[in-house]
């Protein structure tokens, strides 16, 4: 039917075409179309309102008559604005095309870890009050708890459920600005800001941001300046109501050297603690990791890891270890598995980072830290500056740059002559007791 | 006929009606004006088929009447005239224009071949005030299509937002970039709305008379309608499908730059003249505290401009037209812009950031690896 409208049109308007001019014929008919015949009724499209109404005043009777010719009937006509699409397939454009091609990037926040989430995360009776409080703050953040202090020991889980609060919340908004930062990392930018003078660029990062989460804030104790700085940048967010997350190994009154008014702060909303995780949570996160790595682990060796085990942390590391050795080798599970256990027992972990070997160095020797980076070479520093060379060397086994980058910048031709001289001096009696008494101390922080 | 009025009171609005006049249309009527004195006003209204507009000028009529005057002399004639007051009159077949120096006799046509502008007004969807227009509409429309040949691209999508604030949601776009201002809520519907051509919205920036402008829509006349105090602005709905402009607004970004305005402007600006020479390229490098904004030309030389930034995210690169960015820049008001972006080959955004409403995409260039 269509396709007939189409043609008996077509012929209508090539029989127009010879009686009207053809400036009339070019402006006024040229899009026009035939939609319906139907009870002697003819519907035409045409354009536009204005090109209707010309229509209808001057060719009326010239239609008709083509009409009723072809139709063989009185037909009347009624007009109809429409516009006929002649190129509705051509495509949108790139904007479109490529969108509909690649899939979105999926973006992630800025040192926050994207697998993170709630969902990763294995609860049980230990950690499940923050659990519950974290995702309230996640769905509501600024309206259910502010701030929100989660305390645990190390491996428990804090980390991993800061991340999941800004992932929860980037997912659902991500229009919102989130800022996950640790106060070492907090630290460094207010020290920068106060370096450069440009503090007014830092307040504003922090003082606009609608979630603020900080990691680890027992470690700005003793650091007034910093913490002044977190004090007013608290009062600002919680003004706005603006969620703060905040994360540390203790509860905030314990922290020593911190500020009245700042811990006060900090146990203002809600405080929940984790505790380390039981027998069934250490499983639960053992079957959840070896999921993630597709290894699929009998939940008896599951257990059995659990049972000998403590640190979530090593947990990972000794099902890493598992997988790996049965890649290897072809020993049954239970025999390599008592081979780790075993080792794990022995091995303990002695991990030092060279900012605390120098400064249990420096407190040995009563001098600052900041003394053993400086330039100055009094005698007394320039010795132990060297025992400082020579421990990160035979202690950590850092290479001779990253010692000199460590102690304030200095060659490693330096740091080779230190540690050779020290080398040189453990051959006296004296010299040598101290020095053990040295490495001790800096390991331990202790005395015996 | 017969009317006298005020010169001072024709010469802007004329000058609006006279955008509705066809340049080369073959039929000779449209290139007329149409004048109708009716109780104290002088109506005057021009076509070109696809747009109508129609303005009234106080006047002081004796006697009510038509007729149609050749538009180009009549607008020449009358911008020669600074001021004073004229009189118009008919007799027989010609039009008598006179002030108190001059006489002029037109030629006219019948005034019943004019075609009339619009059937019916339509329903009143909205009241939206002369400052919305210049400030809303003008940051939008540009982006639409100028090609024809892409009829839902040629128009701007403008749907009402009910409930909360009243307001509309404008959307256009030309394959290569996207405007939009309006608050996205999820009661909107991805379909609904009216696309209308991006001409009519443009010549609705002249609609100059500091009222609240009226806004009527006619299913049956598939026509769009603004009215301002006598003056009317008409013209076709476009019916073809807008693009699913929702799926293509990225929800995800890796890299955001917070900037003035103002400074990337003149950097884009200055760039330019660079990129110009060169396919109009123009590179921007997100970097940790700035945005280099970087054109080069072999014939030239290269320039570069750092633009104070605060980034949050990974370091980028992206590239674009040189057009797309000053078009984008000159069109919209404001003191700091967002950008963000996922990727040198992804689309990138821009925002204001006092103006949740606004949204600029833009499609980057696919640079050669250097």
């Amino acid at each position: 039917m269509m396709q007939d409208n189409n043609q008996l049109w077509k012929i209508i308007l090539n029989e127009i075409e010879t009686e009207v001019s053809k400036a009339n014929f070019l402006t006024l008919f040229k899009n026009t179309s035939l939609l319906s015949f139907e009870d002697n009724v003819a519907t035409i499209s045409a354009p536009s309102t204005m090109v209707i109404d010309l229509l209808q005043k001057r060719f009326y009777q010239v239609i008709k008559k083509s009409l009723d010719k072809h139709l063989k009937g009185n037909a009347n006509i009624i007009f109809v604005p429409k516009a006929i699409n002649k190129n509705e397939d051509i495509g949108m454009g790139p904007l479109f095309v490529e969108v509909s091609k690649t899939p979105l990037l999926i973006g992630h926040l800025p040192k926050v870890r994207k697998d993170y989430t709630f969902d990763t995360l294995a609860v049980s009776s230990s950690n499940q009050l923050a659990y519950v409080s974290a995702q309230s703050v996640a769905k509501k953040p600024g309206s259910s708890y502010n701030p929100l202090f989660i305390y645990g020991p190390v491996g428990v889980g804090k980390t991993h459920l800061m991340h999941a609060i800004a992932n929860h919340i980037y997912k659902e908004t991500p229009g919102r600005k989130i800022v996950y930062i640790t106060s070492e990392e907090f630290t460094n930018e207010v020290v920068e800001a106060i370096r450069t003078n440009d503090t007014a660029r830092m307040k504003r990062k922090f003082r606009n941001t609608d979630i603020l989460i900080i990691d680890d804030v027992q470690f700005l104790a003793g650091k007034e300046k910093i913490q002044e700085e977190l004090f007013h940048t608290f009062n600002t967010l919680v003004d706005k109501e603006s969620q703060i997350v905040l994360s540390s190994d203790r509860p905030p009154s314990d922290i020593k050297k911190m500020e009245k008014r700042l811990s006060s702060r900090f146990s203002g909303g809600l405080t929940v603690d984790i505790e380390p995780p039981d027998f069934e949570l250490r499983t639960a996160i053992l079957l959840i990791k070896a999921k993630k790595y597709n290894f699929d682990l009998p939940i008896e060796v599951a257990k059995t890891i659990a049972e000998k085990i403590l640190d979530t942390r090593s947990l990972e590391g000794n099902l890493l270890r598992l997988m790996t050795e049965m890649e290897a080798q072809v020993s049954p599970i239970d025999v390599l598995l008592d081979k780790i256990l075993k080792g794990e027992t022995q091995i303990e972990p002695s991990y030092h980072h060279p900012d605390e070997i120098i400064k249990n160095l420096c407190n040995f020797y009563r001098i600052k830290p900041t003394q053993i980076k400086s330039q100055k070479r009094s005698a007394s520093l320039v010795r132990v500056r060297q025992i400082a060379m020579y421990l990160l060397r035979k202690e950590l086994g850092l290479s001779l740059v990253e010692i000199g980058n460590i102690l304030g910048g200095r060659d490693h031709t330096t740091i080779m002559y230190g540690v050779d001289k020290i080398e040189n001096l453990l051959v006296g009696e004296g010299f040598s007791d101290e020095i053990k008494k040295v490495v001790h101390f800096s390991k331990t922080g202790r005395t015996n | 006929m017969k009317a006298s009025f005020l010169c001072e009171n024709v010469d802007k609005k004329l000058s609006f009606v006279n955008h509705a006049v066809s340049q080369r249309s073959q039929l000779p009527i449209l290139l007329n004006f149409h004048i109708q004195a009716k109780k104290g006003n002088l109506i005057i209204k021009a076509t070109d088929l696809e747009i109508g507009i129609q303005v009234s000028i106080p006047a002081n009529v004796e006697q009510e009447g038509e007729a149609t005057v050749p538009a180009r002399a009549f607008y020449d004639l009358l911008s020669n005239v600074q001021k004073g007051i004229i009189f118009l009159a008919t007799k027989d077949n010609n039009l008598i224009f006179g002030t108190d120096k001059i006489k002029t006799v037109f030629q006219t046509t019948p005034a019943g071949e004019f075609p009339k502008i619009y059937e019916e007004k339509g329903g009143k969807i909205a009241t939206i005030p002369e400052e919305t227009i210049e400030k809303e509409f003008s940051s939008v429309v540009f982006a639409a299509s100028p090609d024809p040949g892409r009829p839902a691209l040629s128009g701007v999508l403008i749907k009402k937002i009910s409930g909360g604030k009243e307001g509309f949601l404008m959307v256009a776009t030309d394959g290569f970039r996207l405007s939009l201002r309006g608050t996205q809520n999820k009661n909107t519907e991805s379909d609904g709305g009216f696309v209308v051509p991006a001409r009519i919205i443009k010549e609705l920036s002249f609609m100059k008379d500091n009222k609240d402008v009226g806004v009527y829509v006619s299913k049956k006349g598939n026509q769009i309608l603004f009215e301002q105090e006598g003056s009317i602005l008409v013209g076709r709905l476009i019916e073809a499908k807008f693009p699913n402009y929702q799926k293509i607004i990225p929800q995800d970004f890796s890299t955001r730059a917070e900037f003035d305005k103002t400074e990337f402007q003149s950097a884009v600006k200055t760039c330019a003249v660079f990129a110009r020479e060169a396919a109009n390229i123009i590179k921007l490098s997100i970097l940790k505290n700035k945005i280099k904004v970087w054109a080069s030309a072999p014939s030239l030389g290269e320039t570069e401009i750092d633009v104070d930034a605060e980034v949050l995210g990974e370091e980028n690169e992206i590239a674009f037209n040189a057009r797309y960015l000053l078009e984008f820049l000159s069109n919209i008001e404001g003191e700091v812009m967002v950008f963000e972006m996922a990727g040198p080959l992804n689309p990138g955004v821009f925002k204001l950031k006092d103006d949740p409403s606004f949204l600029h995409i833009i499609m980057p260039i696919r640079l050669q690896a250097q």
